[in-house]
C-alpha cells in the first residue's frame, strides 16, 4: 500500500510542555508558544529592512519562558552564537515584544583589559526600572548586591527579562553573579538571558565552568543561535545581484557579514574588515603574525608552515585559535569565515604580503611532493609571472583530471594573464585546454573565443594535424554557440586537411565528430556514412580508444534515428566500457546521451534513471553545461508524463542568467514551462514559448519543434486553427528533411489537426501515426503504455461517448482545463446529459484515493477532534465537515468513525516502519 | 510583478471566523505566500460563499499554484490582469 500523507493546515500544539525545561532550542525550529497560538513565520519575514529570519522558534520559546516566569517559574537562558550571528538583534527583538507586558533590563560586558567588576549589574542598577541600587563595593560584599537583585526579581508583579550580553568578556564577580542567580532563578519571576560568543571560549575559559555548573539545572535553557541557511541568505539577497550559494559560502551564513555585504554592495565591506581586525588586534603580535600567515594561504595552512612564516611558537598558535578567529582542523589552521580571511589578507601592507607569498613558495618547494595548486596560487599573489607559467597550467591539468573544472579554468586563466611570457605554441595549447574547461562550465562564448585564437595560430603554421584537432573542437564550440553552419564548415575543413595526411587515427576522429554533427541535425544517411569511414580508419590504425568512440556515436545515431532498443543497449555497453577504462567523463557523457536521446524517443524510465545519475555526478564535477541540459530534459519529460508541478519547478531552476551559455538548456526548459501553461490554460504561455524560440534562434530542429508545437497547440485550444501551418512552417520543413520519427510524428500531428495534411507523414512515430490514421483506441493504448496521459486523452477525445468521458477524467486529473472544456462543450452539443462536473481538490497518490482536504480531515479525526472542532480548525462549515467525514468513511470502507481512525492509525504505523504491509 | 486573478471553488462554502483563530489562519496564509514571493491583495467572495475571486501579485502562475498548495487551497483559473478604473480616463474626454 502507498503512503498515507497526513497533513494539518495549521501548526499543532506547542512542542514544548510547561514542565520540560532543559531543552535545547535551535534557530530554525518552528516551535510555537502554547499561549500565543500563532504561526510566527509570517511575522518574522515582515520586511527586508528589519527582518529576523529563522529566529521564530527561538523567540517563541523565549517568550514562552517569560510567560511562565510571570506565573512564578523563572529560568536562565544561556544563548550562544558566533560573533556576528545576531544575538544582539535577537535580544532587541525579544525586548521589543516583551516590553508591553514585562520589564526589560539590559546590561553588557566589555572587552576591557581591566574590566570594571560587575559592570553589567552597575549598568542595570542605574536603570530607573531596577529596584536595586549599585552599592559602593569597597564597602559591602558583592553578595549583598546579589541578594538585592534576587529580591527584586522575586518581588515584581510583571515578569522581568534581565539580559546580560557578551558574557565571554565577563569579569570574575559577574561570573559569580551568574552562578548565584542561576541556582535561584527558578523561584523568581524573571528570565535571565545571557549571550556569549561560543567561538571565543577556549577550553579553559572560566565561563565554561559556570556553564557546566548550571547546565544540568532544570531551570537552565541552552539556546544556540545558528548561522543562516542558504535559503535565508537567498531570501535576504533576492533583490541583489549576489548568488545566494556563493554569498553563503563566503560568509558561512554569518548574519552580520551577510547584511553588511548586502547593505554596502561591496565584496568586503569596511564594517566587516573593521570588526575582524578589531578582534585580531587584541592578540599579541606573534599571534597576529600567525593569523596573517594563515590569511595568505588558500583554504588552510599547516601548523608547521604557520610557525615558519610567523616566527612564532606553538603557544602563539594556541592563542590564535582560542581567539576564535582561526580554527584548528587537525594539524591545519583555517579561518572560520572566508570573508574574515579576506579581510586580514587585505590588511597586510603590500610589501609584507608579497614577501609572505614568496616565503610560502620557498617553503612549498622545499617539501617532498609539490603542491602545484598552492604554488600556482602563491606565485600569482607574489606577482611572479614566470613561476605562474611554470605551475599554473600543470595545476590546472591536475584539477581537470580530478573533475574540479572550475579550479582548472581558474588556473588556466591565471596562466593566460602571463601570455607574453609564453612561446606561441605553448599559448595556443593553453587556449585549447582552457577552452575544454570553459565548455564544461557552460561558458560557451568564452570557450569559442579561445578556440578561434588558437586556430588562428595553427593556421599560420604548417602542422595540419594540430590545426585539424583544433577544428574538431571548434566545430563543437560553434554548434554550442548556435552557429550551425560554422560548425559544419569547421569539421568539413578538418576532414579535408586530414585527407592523405597519413594519420588514420586523426581522420577517424574527424569523421566521428562529423557523424556527431549529422546526428545533431537528425540526418541518418550522412551520419552512417561518416561512421563507416570512422570505423574503417580506426580498425586500420588499431586505435581502440577511437573504436570505442565510434561505438558511442553509432549507438547514439541508432537511438535517435534507428532502432531505439538497439541504441539503448549500445549506449549502456559503451558506458560500462568507458568506466572500466577509467574514462569517467566520457562515461558520464554517454549516460547523458542516454538521458536526452532516450527522452526524445520517449523511453522514459531509462532516460530518467540516466539523467539522475549524470546530474549527480555533474554537480560534483562542476559540469555545468551537462547539468543544465540534463535538468531541462527532466523538465521536458516531467511535462510529457503529466507531472506538471515538477516540470515547472525544474524548469525554473534552469532558466536564469544565461548570457554566454549554450542555448539548448534554456530553450528546452522554457519550452517545457510554456507547454505546461498552454495545457493548464495559465497566463504567460505564449510569452514563455516565444522566448524559448527566440533564445533558440540558432538551434537545431530537435530543440525547436517542441516549443513550436506548444504554440500550435495553443492556437488549437483557442480556436485559431488557421494560424497553425504558419506557426509550424519552419520546423515542418526541417522535420520532413530530417530523420526523426518523433519530430515527424508530433509536428505532423498538429499540421493534421489544422487540416493542412490528410494523414501521417512517412516514418512518423507510431502513436501519432495511429491517431492520424483514425485509430484512436490503439493510439490511446500506446500512449498509455508509453506514459503520456495528455496525448492519451487527446486520442480518447476522438472516440465515442465513453472514451470522451474517460478523456475528461484524465484531463481533469491533470488540471488540463482548456482541453477538458473543449470536450465538455462537444458532449453538450451531442446532447449527452451526465457530464462530470469538474476537478475536485487534486487527489494525491494515497492509497484510499482521498483528496487533500479529506486527508486533512482524517488527520484531525485521528487527533480526536469532533466535527465542530474540525470545522473551526479548517474554517469550513460544520455541514461541509460532515460531508467530508462521510466521504472519508466511505473511501476507507469503515462503518464507524472509530473504525476509520483505527485504520488510519495502523496505516500510519506501517508508514513509519511498524507492522506488515497488506 | 504581474497581477493575477485567481478563481477558486469551495464546495460547501468558505467559512472564516472573525476572531483570533480566523486572524491566525489569515496570517498563516500570508506567511506561506511569502515563501513564494506571492502577495494576497484582496478577495471577492460570491454570495453563497462557494466561489472566490482573489487578487494576487506574484512572479509567475507557478508561484501562485505552489502558494495555494501550501495553504491547501483550490485553484480553478488563473488570469493575468491589469487594473482598469473609471478615474484613469478623467481628463481624457471633452
Amino acid at each position: 500500500m502507498g503512503r498515507l500523507i497526513v497533513s494539518v493546515g495549521r501548526p499543532g500544539p506547542a512542542a514544548m510542555a510547561a514542565d520540560s525545561w532543559s531543552t535545547r532550542f535551535h534557530g530554525g525550529d518552528d516551535v510555537t508558544s502554547e499561549d500565543a497560538d500563532v504561526s510566527l513565520t509570517g511575522e518574522a519575514r515582515r520586511g527586508k529592512g528589519n527582518t529576523l529570519l529563522e529566529r521564530d522558534g527561538l523567540l517563541a520559546g523565549l517568550e514562552h519562558l517569560l510567560d511562565l516566569a510571570g506565573d512564578g517559574a523563572g529560568s536562565m537562558a544561556m544563548i550562544a552564537g558566533e560573533a556576528g550571528s545576531g544575538k544582539t538583534s535577537l535580544m532587541n527583538e525579544l525586548a521589543r515584544r516583551v516590553e508591553p507586558r514585562g520589564r526589560v533590563l539590559i546590561g553588557g560586558c566589555d572587552p576591557l583589559t581591566t574590566p570594571r567588576p560587575l559592570s553589567p549589574l552597575m549598568d542595570i542598577a542605574a536603570d530607573p526600572d531596577a529596584h536595586f541600587t549599585g552599592h559602593d563595593l569597597a564597602e559591602s560584599d558583592p553578595f549583598s548586591l546579589f541578594a538585592d537583585v534576587l529580591d527584586d526579581l522575586k518581588g515584581t508583579i510583571r515578569p522581568t527579562l534581565l539580559v546580560i550580553e557578551d558574557m565571554h568578556w565577563a569579569d570574575e564577580a559577574t561570573l559569580d553573579f551568574l552562578r548565584y542567580i542561576g541556582r535561584r532563578v527558578a523561584d523568581t519571576k524573571a528570565v535571565v538571558a545571557c549571550t556569549y560568543r561560543e567561538d571565543e571560549l577556549g577550553p579553559d575559559h572560566p565561563l565554561r565552568t559556570v556553564l557546566g555548573d548550571l547546565a544540568t539545572r532544570q531551570s537552565t535553557v541552552r539556546i544556540s543561535v545558528d548561522p543562516l541557511t542558504v535559503e535565508a541568505v537567498g531570501y535576504l539577497a533576492s533583490e541583489s545581484r549576489h548568488d545566494p550559494a556563493e554569498l553563503h559560502r563566503l560568509t558561512g551564513g554569518n548574519a552580520f557579514y551577510v547584511t553588511e555585504i548586502l547593505a554596502t554592495g561591496e565584496d568586503l565591506p569596511g564594517s566587516v574588515s573593521d570588526a575582524v581586525m578589531a578582534r585580531v588586534r587584541r592578540l599579541t603580535p606573534p599571534a597576529q603574525r600567525v593569523v596573517e600567515g594563515v590569511s595568505v594561504a588558500p583554504r588552510d595552512l599547516t601548523v608547521d608552515h604557520a610557525l615558519a612564516l610567523s616566527g612564532a611558537d606553538l603557544s602563539d598558535i594556541d592563542e590564535a585559535t582560542l581567539s576564535g578567529v582561526v580554527v584548528a582542523r587537525g594539524a591545519r589552521l583555517a579561518f572560520r569565515h572566508e570573508l574574515a580571511r579576506s579581510a586580514v589578507e587585505e590588511s597586510i601592507p603590500v610589501g609584507r604580503r608579497l614577501s609572505l607569498h614568496r616565503e610560502m613558495i620557498d617553503l612549498l618547494r622545499a617539501g617532498e611532493d609539490l603542491d602545484l595548486a598552492r604554488l600556482a596560487h602563491h606565485a600569482s599573489r607574489a606577482e611572479d609571472g614566470s613561476l605562474v607559467v611554470e605551475y599554473a597550467p600543470e595545476a590546472a591539468r591536475q584539477a581537470s583530471l580530478r573533475g574540479a573544472h572550475r579550479e582548472a579554468a581558474e588556473f588556466f586563466e591565471l596562466a593566460l594573464i602571463e601570455a607574453d611570457r609564453m612561446i606561441p605554441s605553448e599559448l595556443a595549447q593553453l587556449r585549447r585546454d582552457l577552452a575544454l574547461e570553459l565548455g564544461i562550465l557552460d561558458r560557451q562564448e568564452q570557450a569559442l573565443q579561445q578556440l578561434l585564437l588558437a586556430a588562428e595560430f595553427y593556421r599560420e603554421g604548417s602542422d595540419h594535424l594540430l590545426l585539424a584537432s583544433v577544428l574538431r573542437r571548434l566545430s563543437q564550440a560553434l554548434w554550442r554557440n548556435s552557429d550551425l553552419e560554422g560548425a559544419r564548415r569547421a569539421i568539413d575543413e578538418a576532414i579535408q586537411l586530414l585527407q592523405g595526411a597519413g594519420d588514420d587515427e586523426a581522420l577517424a576522429l574527424a569523421h566521428e565528430e562529423s557523424a556527431y554533427n549529422w546526428m545533431l541535425a537528425r540526418r541518418h544517411s550522412p551520419a552512417l556514412e561518416d561512421l563507416a569511414r570512422c570505423k574503417e580508419l580506426a580498425e586500420r590504425s588499431g586505435a581502440e580508444h577511437v573504436l570505442l568512440l565510434h561505438d558511442y556515436m553509432a549507438a547514439t545515431v541508432e537511438i535517435a534515428m534507428g532502432d531505439p532498443e538497439r541504441g539503448v543497449d549500445g549506449l549502456k555497453r559503451v558506458e560500462s566500457q568507458f568506466r572500466e577504462r577509467g574514462h569517467d567523463r566520457l562515461a558520464t557523457t554517454t549516460l547523458s546521451m542516454l538521458g536526452s536521446g532516450g527522452g526524445e524517443v520517449r523511453r522514459y524510465a531509462t532516460a530518467l534513471d540516466a539523467l539522475d545519475k549524470t546530474i549527480e555526478e555533474g554537480v560534483r564535477t562542476d559540469a555545468d553545461y551537462l547539468v543544465a541540459y540534463n535538468r531541462s530534459w527532466q523538465a521536458r519529460i516531467a511535462f510529457e508524463q503529466g507531472r506538471w508541478d515538477e516540470a515547472t519547478r525544474i524548469a525554473e531552476l534552469v532558466v536564469e542568467e544565461r548570457y554566454g551559455r549554450a542555448a539548448i538548456a534554456p530553450v528546452t526548459a522554457q519550452g517545457a514551462l510554456g507547454r505546461v501553461r498552454v495545457r493548464r490554460g495559465d497566463p504567460g504561455a505564449r510569452e514563455a514559448l516565444e522566448e524559448a524560440l527566440s533564445i533558440g534562434e540558432g538551434c537545431e530542429m530537435q530543440h525547436l519543434w517542441p516549443p513550436s508545437c506548444g504554440l500550435a497547440e495553443l492556437a488549437w485550444l483557442e480556436g485559431r486553427l488557421v494560424e497553425i501551418p504558419g506557426i509550424l512552417d519552419r520546423v515542418w520543413t526541417q522535420a520532413l528533411a530530417a530523420d526523426s520519427k518523433w519530430a515527424r510524428g508530433e509536428v505532423g500531428f498538429w499540421m493534421w489537426k489544422a487540416g493542412a495534411i490528410d494523414g501521417p507523414p512517412d516514418a512518423a512515430a507510431e502513436p501519432f501515426a495511429l491517431h492520424m490514421n483514425g485509430m484512436w483506441k490503439e493510439a490511446a493504448t500506446t500512449w498509455h503504455d508509453i506514459g503520456c496521459p495528455y496525448e492519451q486523452g487527446l486520442a480518447l477525445a476522438e472516440g465515442d461517448e465513453e472514451a470522451m468521458l474517460r478523456a475528461i477524467t484524465i484531463f481533469d486529473g491533470l488540471g488540463a482545463r482548456p482541453a477538458a472544456g473543449m470536450i465538455r462543450i462537444r458532449l453538450r452539443k451531442l446532447g449527452v446529459e451526465h457530464i462530470p462536473q469538474g476537478p475536485r481538490l487534486e487527489t494525491r497518490s494515497n492509497p484510499a484515493g482521498l483528496t487533500n482536504r479529506q486527508v486533512e480531515v482524517l488527520g484531525l479525526m485521528v487527533e480526536g477532534l469532533s466535527n465542530g472542532e474540525i470545522a473551526d480548525r479548517l474554517y469550513i462549515s460544520k455541514k461541509t465537515t460532515e460531508h467530508h467525514v462521510s466521504a472519508v468513511l466511505a473511501k476507507l470502507g469503515a462503518p464507524t468513525r472509530a473504525k476509520a481512525v483505527a485504520l488510519a492509525e495502523s496505516l500510519l504505523e506501517q508508514e513509519n516502519g511498524g507492522g506488515s504491509a497488506p | 510583478m504581474p497581477r493575477y486573478v485567481v478563481e477558486r471553488t469551495f464546495e460547501g462554502g468558505l467559512e472564516i471566523p472573525t476572531d483570533p483563530t480566523g486572524f491566525n489562519a489569515m496570517m498563516g496564509v500570508v506567511g506561506n505566500n511569502a515563501k513564494e514571493q506571492v502577495t494576497w491583495v484582496q478577495s471577492f467572495v460570491s454570495a453563497d460563499k462557494t466561489r472566490t475571486y482573489c487578487i494576487y501579485d506574484g512572479p509567475s502562475p507557478e508561484a501562485i499554484r505552489r502558494a495555494a498548495e501550501l495553504n491547501s487551497m483550490p485553484v480553478d483559473v488563473i488570469s493575468e490582469v491589469r487594473v482598469l478604473d473609471p478615474y484613469f480616463y478623467l481628463g481624457t474626454g471633452s
